[in-house]
């Protein structure tokens, strides 16, 4: 990178990460551009959590380097951390606050403003129609609910970087909709940037500036829609397929579910 | 065994493993199972739960068998001697059920939060089981994180009893009190833990009242755990106080006492092995409320023992009391990252008894020996040395608790690792919680011992001169804990799958607190006041040592 040139929301070199003997990410390589939304798509196993659990920190890779903004989260995790805004695949936290206590802890640790904190918790609260299971302790909260939290805490602290593991798949149709005006708006100013991960093709299609297809640990596409999908009028999922090498077993596994 | 009887019987023994497993590893509580084969996760879990029955039921068989001591005419001459003999018995039976009584209750306390968190109930009423054997197949699987306990109780206070009276028929007069004994303390746990439900785990925050009635819950969950030191501490006392009452003829006191459970019941021993004179010299009524009291207390048995047998399928339905429908979210209250988690922790620890627990027993062991103090204690140099004994033992148990703060850490892991929390400030917090509780504990030790000390000073300058080692202590402890995490590149909390790491790091940890201590026993023979100064030097310098060893080569890195 030149001297003064910006540095990139995340850049993402020859990333390696093993389980033991099972290679889950090789030598993976991207970089998100700022006030872009970057999709990582991949069958279950492919290693999109992997990765999104290496750069907030979850994991430490075997080899390669994460850069978010320049910093480095092997070296200096906390500053890298304060960039970051994550939202996990499972919303497992602590059961036995509220949010409404988590929210203090979240805000308590990164510093925040209370006001200002408390404003911004009200705001989201209110629009994902929550307040009144802000006092009640997580434990007995849906899936969906703590989904919200989940989102309410990633943009409290108004991150510069969004890391959103299958951020969607828990939300009723009105939160999608708030959620997915959300992460167009944390984008739009140019400054910001999300990564996100998810299964459904349609919320790539609809939010992703450019896609990056993961299969077995590796990229094996990458672009935007239009640059997937190629000349032809094939669909994303025809795309993905195709990348992915799964279409001719996906059409095995069909026909032998329709002969059982 | 009818049909729905034998069927649930069969769909427990399939479940109970279910249960041990969640019972040990709390795995749907966020915890991290170890990375071994599943068959044997299920068979050391299977295990563990066994130990843990053995070993409260050991207990039960030593306190019956400790009664047929203390029924001994020796012993008798020895604690009571100018007590009645058949009131002494029921008295000395009385203290064995109420001891079985809490210890039972205790057990239940502690199973309950994970019978209801391993959601065994809510996966077998998804199935297609008649209603009726699911009701019993829930009962058999909560019977059964008691069979032992209650099975001993049930076998050795007969055999206890009738050995003591030298009467197999006095043996069999006790088991209707052991068996209403035993389905009270069942009933007492489903009670006290449909209350935590409702009112403790379910509890919506926001409210001083609310919290307030979560930490009441959670001393009154301790307090059947010090039954034991109760029983010891009070029990000479109240022998003495029966014995005046008693020596002045019938009274009402006395009525009213052989009325409350278990004393009928409790004098049906003594009942039939004096053929039908109870306690002749406690009173006129006592035959009647005998039989009275014993017929009563065995319908409200019935009625409780009726009510158990579907109670334990209700509770997984209970519904918490949860948030006002409606209200808005008051303003978020920012504080230091270390703060932020000694608060985080406290709260945790207000809807979760496991770690109530660690936050109150120095606290409550600092006032049993505090209030001890002033009850035992003729003279002031007597008081400082009972309370000096209650400071040291809050220290030294607050240091060996420490490390478990750790795994509260388990809980939500993941995501409070994506904070921006640094090792120092994580350190540095629960440092922070476990001076504090030693400072609390210590504190209200004073407040109640200045009713003995006429001059507190010195004891003062005992209380702080110990601080700055507790504080040592439980640095080297959650230093060593995040070095060994550090160099294995595993979560600090996945090392507590292992529970041995956490008590061996308490050695160290007790050691350095137990310094001072050891210092100031072997010192204070010259005087109180330069022994506090010699415990209070070795103090800070084991601070300064520990604080070098726990931020040595710590990285600015988050966890």
């Amino acid at each position: 990178m030149a001297p003064g040139t910006p540095a990139l929301p995340l850049e993402i070199r020859d990333l390696t990460v093993r389980y033991g003997e099972t290679t889950a990410v090789r030598d993976l390589s991207f970089a998100i551009r700022p006030g872009e939304i970057y999709g990582l798509l991949g069958s279950n196993g492919a290693g999109k959590s992997t990765t999104m659990k290496s750069v907030v920190g979850l994991l430490r890779p075997q080899g390669g380097s994460i850069r978010v903004f320049g910093t480095d989260p092997a070296v200096d995790g906390v500053a890298t951390k304060r960039l970051l805004g994550y939202v996990p695949e499972s919303p497992l936290l602590f059961d036995a606050l509220t949010p409404w206590e988590f929210l203090e802890f979240v805000a308590s640790v990164r510093g925040l403003d209370a006001s200002a904190a408390s404003e911004r918790a009200q705001r989201f609260a209110t629009a994902f129609q929550i307040p009144a299971e802000m006092h009640r302790p997580i434990a007995l909260l849906s899936m969906g609910t703590r989904q919200k939290v989940l989102f309410v805490a990633a943009l409290l602290h108004r991150p510069r970087l969004l890391v959103l593991d299958e951020p969607l798949h828990s939300l009723d149709p009105r939160s999608v909709r708030i959620a997915r005006d959300l992460l167009v708006h944390h984008v739009a100013d140019g400054a910001g940037a999300v990564l996100l991960s998810t299964h459904t093709m349609e919320v790539a299609e609809r939010l992703c500036h450019r896609v990056g297809i993961l299969d077995r640990g590796t990229l094996c596409g990458e672009g935007t829609i239009a640059e997937l999908r190629g000349s032809s009028s094939a669909t994303l999922e025809e795309a993905f397929l195709r990348l992915t090498r799964e279409e001719e077993g996906v059409q095995a596994a069909v026909l032998s579910l329709q002969e059982g | 065994m009818s049909g729905a009887w034998r069927e649930a019987y069969r769909l427990q023994r399939t479940a109970f493993p279910e249960l041990a497993y969640h019972a040990i590893y709390s795995v749907r509580m966020g915890n991290v199972a170890p990375s071994i084969p599943e068959a044997e996760l299920v068979r050391r879990s299977e295990r563990r739960v066994l130990q843990s029955k053995l070993l409260v039921s050991a207990l039960l068989g030593l306190l019956a068998l400790g009664s047929l001591a203390i029924l001994s005419p020796t012993a008798k001459g020895f604690i009571a001697p100018d007590l009645a003999g058949p009131l002494y018995v029921e008295t000395v039976i009385v203290g064995l059920l109420v001891l079985e009584l809490a210890l039972l209750w205790w057990t239940g306390l502690q199973v309950l939060p994970t019978f209801l968190s391993s959601a065994i109930v809510p996966t077998l009423e998804v199935l297609p089981i008649p209603s009726k054997t699911l009701e019993r197949a829930s009962f058999l699987l909560f019977l059964r994180l008691f069979d032992l306990p209650a099975g001993t109780a049930l076998v050795m206070t007969p055999i206890a009893v009738g050995a003591a009276l030298g009467s197999v028929a006095a043996g069999i007069a006790i088991v209707p009190g052991t068996v209403a004994t035993v389905v009270f303390g069942l009933g007492l746990s489903l009670v006290t833990g449909k209350f935590f439900l409702r009112h403790v785990q379910g509890a919506s925050g926001g409210s001083s009242r609310s919290t307030a009635v979560r930490w009441a819950y959670l001393v009154l969950w301790t307090v059947p755990a010090f039954a034991m030191y109760g029983y010891v501490a009070l029990g000479p006392r109240f022998i003495a106080w029966l014995t005046a009452v008693a020596s002045g003829g019938p009274s009402g006191a006395v009525d009213a006492l052989l009325a409350t459970f278990p004393f009928p019941l409790a004098s049906l021993p003594s009942l039939v092995a004096s053929g039908g004179v109870a306690a002749p010299d406690a009173g006129t009524l006592p035959l009647g409320i005998v039989l009275v009291g014993s017929a009563a207390y065995g319908v409200v048995a019935l009625l409780v023992g009726i009510w158990l047998l579907a109670a334990p399928r209700t509770l997984a339905r209970t519904i918490s009391e949860g948030g006002p429908p409606g209200a808005l979210p008051g303003r978020l209250r920012t504080r230091s990252a270390p703060m932020s988690i000694v608060v985080k922790d406290l709260r945790i620890s207000s809807r979760t008894p496991g770690f109530a627990f660690l936050v109150l027993l120095p606290l409550l062991d600092a006032i049993a020996i505090g209030v001890w103090t002033v009850l035992a204690s003729p003279v002031p140099s007597d008081a400082f040395n009972v309370a000096v004994a209650a400071v040291a033992t809050a220290a030294l148990l607050a240091t060996f608790f420490g490390p478990a703060f750790f795994a509260i850490e388990v809980m939500g892991y993941s995501y409070t690792r994506t904070l921006p929390l640094s090792e120092g400030s994580l350190l540095l917090g629960k440092v922070t919680l476990i001076a504090a509780i030693y400072g609390i504990a210590a504190g209200t030790v004073l407040a109640i011992a200045l009713a003995k000390l006429f001059d507190p000073l010195d004891f003062v300058g005992f209380i702080l001169a110990e601080l700055p080692a507790v504080a040592a202590a439980a640095l080297l402890e959650l230093g060593i804990l995040m070095r060994v995490a550090r160099r294995r590149g595993l979560p600090i909390t996945n090392l507590y799958s292992g529970s041995w790491w956490a008590i061996a790091v308490s050695v160290p940890g007790l050691l350095v607190a137990g310094l001072p201590l050891a210092l100031f026993a072997l010192a204070r023979g010259r005087s109180d006041l330069s022994a506090i100064g010699l415990m209070g030097g070795v103090a800070l310098v084991e601070l300064a040592l520990a604080t070098g060893l726990a931020f040595l080569g710590s990285p600015s890195g988050a966890r």
